[in-house]
């Protein structure tokens, strides 16, 4: 059955249909707060901006917030309403969304800290060409796994869950070059450490990413692609369309 | 730039539901029962009740059969009255007023306390004749005014549209969940300030049943709504408060959210989770 976003306006009560467009609403304005975390904390990096490190992880607590608030509400949800089928879905791919991004979140807010670290450290350490890089496919990541939960887009999803492999090969090439760093410069380690934890904060950030592509796909699908190859997510995909 | 325009900080609380900050203490009462004892004879169906019915809200009551809810509906437009060996102590205040004080009129308690049944009872009249009844009881005579309200009555409980072209054919040609629908509009017509529904979805399949429910929904912002329910799911959807009520007690009273996803009560938590009942 092909799954749009009027799916969500047609049931005989109104209610039901304002409170889960009310949790699809709030799991878009969540993801919105941390796509914002996540382009502020690899700013705040690139620039020594620490002012925007630290309203950045002032965010954080919000984002908590919002976690804790919509899984209340699905929770009551399931409660009152007994959901089924997409509605189910629905509910169970918002609640394990929402526990990624609150994830997101934090690895965000662990950016900061060491930005702000680096910046007190007072040396422009090497690695920044590879954040910069890396940073900019993780948004573009974050962007695009918000635009397909807005969209019940299960093409842009597999795209998504593409790119999290060449972030991760991107990642350990990165990896390779800052050893070889630490090895020339052994008085550069504890800088081109902090680099290293934002590399690995920023890597973490497209597994949720990823995952949250994975439950997406669930949610308009009804096929569980958790611990799939990318081949087998394309598949899926591809049937569903 | 101060840092809160730098990162977008935003308003949270407001994105709450509506329905997270109900709370009894700052609500209008409609009802407000005071150690109500009831007995058939000598056995004691209630056991001395205390609660209040929220004004604009829907109040389910929920309990095993012979749990005394139904009995307690009936008190609130005195139905109770008419069984023999009925003997009911304690008081039920609408305004600040007894109900069963001597000088109450029943009728007119029961224009202002509406009940509906659960098997639809329409007169073998025609659809407009069963809504503009209670009117013409009360002596109105006006045809403008007749014609108005069964038209907004109909309207109110979602039926217009479906009868507007047949509203002088027999009532009894509809379906069930249209004849429910129908006998609301009869209720409503006369504009009462409580509207008691006694398992008002139970004889009618899914589909009519959630209409009916979401009928509830759109009523409670003119009416007070109690609705007594086998269906606990029922309850669920539909009520802003729930009553859960056990061998004529009353258990747990309380928001629904709260009831159904977090009871007091251990009592509570076996019944809606169906491990007794």
């Amino acid at each position: 059955m092909e799954l749009n976003n009027d799916n969500y306006s047609a049931h005989i009560s109104a209610q039901f249909n304002e409170e889960l467009e009310l949790i699809r609403t709030q799991l878009l304005t969540m993801g919105g707060m941390v796509e914002r975390q996540v382009h502020d904390c690899v700013d705040a990096l690139l620039n020594g901006d620490i002012e925007l490190a630290e309203a950045s992880q002032k965010v954080d607590k919000q984002t908590n917030e919002m976690e804790l608030m919509i899984d209340e509400q699905c929770t009551t949800i399931i409660a009152r309403r007994q959901p089924a089928a997409s509605d189910l879905r629905l509910i169970i791919a918002v609640s394990k969304a929402t526990t990624n991004l609150e994830r997101m979140g934090d690895e965000a807010s662990r950016i900061c800290r060491h930005a702000i670290d680096l910046v007190e450290e007072g040396e422009s350490p090497r690695g920044y060409q590879e954040v910069r890089h890396i940073g900019h496919l993780i948004q573009e990541m974050v962007k695009d796994v918000l635009t397909a939960f807005a969209r019940n887009d299960t093409e842009l999803a597999y795209r998504v869950a593409k790119m999290d492999k060449s972030v991760d090969q991107e990642y350990s090439s990165a990896m390779r070059s800052l050893a070889t760093y630490m090895m020339e410069d052994p008085r550069s380690i504890s800088s081109v450490m902090n680099v290293i934890w934002v590399l690995r904060s920023l890597e973490r950030i497209g597994d949720h990413a990823r995952a949250m592509a994975e439950h997406l796909i669930y949610l308009v699908s009804g096929t569980d692609v958790r611990h799939s190859s990318l081949k087998q997510i394309k598949k899926t995909v591809a049937e569903e369309k | 730039m101060t840092s809160e325009a730098k990162t977008h900080a935003i308003d949270i609380s407001s994105m709450q539901r509506d329905s997270r900050t109900l709370d009894l203490n700052e609500e209008t009462l409609a009802l407000e029962v005071k150690d109500l004892k009831l007995s058939y004879g000598d056995n004691e169906a209630l056991h001395g009740i205390d609660m209040v019915i929220p004004k604009n809200r829907v109040t389910a009551f929920i309990g095993p059969s012979g749990c005394g809810k139904s009995t307690l509906l009936r008190c609130f437009n005195r139905m109770n009255d008419l069984v023999d060996g009925c003997n009911i102590t304690g008081e039920i205040l609408m305004d600040n007023s007894n109900i069963y004080d001597r000088s109450v009129d029943i009728a007119e308690l029961r224009r202002r306390v509406g009940m509906v049944f659960q098997k639809p009872n329409p007169f073998p009249k025609s659809i407009y004749e069963n809504v503009a009844y209670g009117l013409r009881i009360q002596g109105v005579t006006k045809k403008r005014v007749i014609d108005e309200t069964v038209e907004w009555a109909l309207k109110s409980a979602a039926l217009w549209d479906e009868v507007k072209d047949r509203l002088h054919e027999s009532a009894l040609g509809m379906s069930g969940g249209q004849q429910q629908r129908l006998v609301i509009a009869r209720t409503i017509a006369v504009k009462p300030e409580v509207l008691l529904l006694d398992e008002p979805a139970s004889a009618l399949d899914p589909i009519s049943t959630l209409k009916i429910e979401e009928l509830i929904h759109e009523l409670k912002n003119d009416f007070t709504i109690v609705i007594v329910t086998h269906n606990m799911q029922q309850a669920a959807r539909v009520s802003d408060y729930t009553a859960f009520m056990y061998m004529g007690d009353l258990i747990e009273f309380g928001v629904t959210d709260t009831l159904f996803t977090n009871p007091d009560k251990k009592q509570t938590e076996d019944y809606i989770t169906g491990r007794y009942g």
